[in-house]
């Protein structure tokens, strides 16, 4: 499959890399330039009338902008924005340290361990993958109700948490070989129990790999839209950003004065937050994808 | 003993958390699919495998089939020769390079949902592009309207968000490509081809692995964008199986027919992937020998 696709890039995206170091800019700049105009629109048109997103949407003349819509999509009775940030980041913060707290030692135990039932316990774990949470979500429903966790923030944790399992194990595992293990069998001879071998000695070192699953988690909880939907539903009066979103806007989805400041509003936070941090992100993103 | 018990309270509360949550459910979605369960009466009715021989038979869950295939396929190869394209244009250590990263990876960072709203605002029949073009007394054009249309616009905003994510893991995968090697078959007078073939694709290759695998796995299970892009229409021709799934389940509550499809769905996710590793695993093998 390979043998035939790659080399084909190889001659197309390879040779302006060497040959022409202005090609390879200008093609990049046109890329940035498709890449940006969705947002730069969802920004300009945020402060704009209907008649003017649709008659200009690229222009940016003072005279046509106004923050009214933006403060009535900040007011929105349907939606009460600065409470959704604060239930979503409420849910970020308790996924992430709830799923380092359980993969983080389970993990350990599968990188020291050689035993056959520890490679298939990192097996079922890793099967997780493979199973859709759109789908999933189904039968967690009649799980979470026969253990009364149905509508409630600890079912919507634990289930979130559960989705993040599979593949922070499957990193953590793969990162914690890389750290010599006779490092915690000193830590051993000094009369360290393993609980405390771990989180003192191999969880410091395991930072790149741990930075890289809360950067994903963080991405992955506040993004998500079936689950919460769903496990939370309109009746427990709990809206995330993106189910407060879908409230807001699908019924009104061609009055783009509502659109366009009610998604403005729900981006704005994480992209901030991404700006600020770009670089860090993308580098602890590597670090530990190269070594897991 | 004790050391049996410590193990025991590491990698307890993990797998119990795993088995309530995940691998309870998988074992109940098989059991629903066995049955006529509407999701509220008491006692679900067995009845064998009526619910997927339906499934063989309804047009509407064979269609949705199909287009979850062509976006997973189509979508698979656009990601991954973007990504690794791309990666290798925004390889280099400049500032400048830094920002390109940063704007190619940045819808990511976008909901899915939000994004869906945003581009049928932009690409919508009344949209922002349309807009503009009527008022210049241009066609309007069908992006969503047309079943074709709609497909492909689905697919390419799917890429458009996604393709960073493979930017990125590609670029981890060049960080490992051997500076010594390259260095070599730059004395050795090897061409920037040459050196692409025979020294960084090599070492890619296991990059090569999860950037496919997660790609198709993901894009499998396309839910969100359909939610807020297509709404699954037009005439249902953008209905992936995981909308179609929550669809059947809850709003037709035909919860032992969702079920099946369910399963389906995930018989498939898993053969593919594990189809897709084993072929590549061959290949890597192939090379090396």
């Amino acid at each position: 499959m390979s043998a035939i696709r790659m080399p084909r890039v190889a001659t197309v995206q390879f040779k302006p890399l060497r040959t022409k170091g202005a090609g390879r800019i200008a093609f990049l700049i046109v890329t940035s330039v498709l890449m940006l105009v969705p947002m730069y629109l969802l920004v300009v048109s945020a402060f704009k009338s209907q008649q003017d997103i649709l008659a200009h949407p690229f222009s940016l003349s003072p005279d046509q902008l106004t923050t009214q819509y933006l403060e009535k999509a900040w007011t929105n009775p349907d939606f009460n924005i600065l409470k959704g940030y604060a239930v979503t980041a409420l849910f970020v913060v308790s996924v992430n340290v709830l799923s380092v707290a359980l993969a983080g030692p389970v993990s350990y135990v599968i990188a020291r361990r050689s035993e056959r039932r520890y490679r298939m316990l990192l097996l079922l774990f890793v099967a997780g993958t493979f199973i859709p949470s759109q789908v999933l979500v189904i039968p967690v429903v009649y799980t979470l109700k026969f253990l009364g966790l149905m509508g409630t923030i600890p079912g919507f944790v634990l289930f979130e948490t559960t989705l993040t399992l599979p593949f922070s194990i499957f990193l953590y595992a793969g990162y914690i070989m890389t750290i010599p293990a006779s490092l915690d069998e000193a830590a051993a001879v000094d009369g360290a129990g393993k609980h405390r071998t771990f989180w003192s000695i191999v969880f410091p070192l395991m930072k790149p790999a741990v930075v890289t699953m809360v950067i994903l988690n963080t991405f992955s909880v506040w993004n998500d839209f079936v689950n919460p939907q769903i496990i939370l539903g309109p009746g427990s009066g709990l809206y995330t950003v993106t189910t407060g979103v879908y409230a807001a806007v699908s019924q009104y989805s061609t009055d783009y004065t509502v659109v366009f400041p009610t998604l403005l509003l729900a981006v704005a936070p994480l992209l901030v937050v991404f700006v600020l941090l770009q670089r860090h992100v993308i580098s602890g993103l590597t670090a530990g994808a190269t070594k897991g | 003993m004790r050391a049996r018990l410590t193990t025991l309270s590491m990698v307890g509360p993990a797998l119990v958390l795993f088995v309530v949550m995940l691998v309870v459910p998988v074992c109940l979605s098989v059991y629903l699919s066995l049955t006529d369960w509407n999701g509220y009466s008491a006692n679900p009715v067995v009845v064998g495998l009526r619910n997927y021989l339906d499934l063989t038979k309804s047009e509407e869950a064979i269609r949705a089939g199909w287009v979850t295939l062509v976006i997973a396929a189509v979508g698979t190869v656009l990601l991954s020769v973007l990504g690794l394209g791309f990666a290798l244009l925004v390889n280099g250590a400049s500032r400048l390079n830094a920002l390109f990263r940063v704007i190619l990876f940045y819808p990511h960072v976008l909901s899915a949902l939000v994004v869906g709203f945003l581009w049928s605002a932009v690409l919508g029949t009344s949209g922002v592009v349309n807009g503009w073009l009527t008022t210049r007394g241009a066609e309007v054009l069908p992006f969503l309207s047309n079943p074709h249309w709609a497909l492909a616009s689905l697919i390419g905003v799917l890429v458009w968000a996604g393709f960073g994510v493979n930017v990125v893991l590609y670029l981890a995968g060049l960080q490992t490509v051997s500076k010594d090697l390259l260095e070599s078959a730059r004395i050795d007078g090897a061409s920037a081809r040459q050196t692409f073939r025979n020294v960084t694709l090599p070492a890619l290759a296991p990059v090569v692995t999860v950037n496919l695998v997660l790609s198709l796995v993901t894009l499998l299970k396309t839910y969100d964008l359909v939610v807020s892009l297509t709404g699954g229409g037009p005439a249902g021709s953008t209905q992936t199986a995981a909308y179609l799934i929550l669809w059947d389940s809850f709003h037709n509550n035909a919860l032992g027919f969702g079920s099946a499809q369910s399963v389906v769905l995930m018989i498939v996710t898993a053969g593919l992937a594990l189809t897709v590793a084993r072929l590549r695993s061959r290949a890597d093998q192939g090379v090396k020998g």
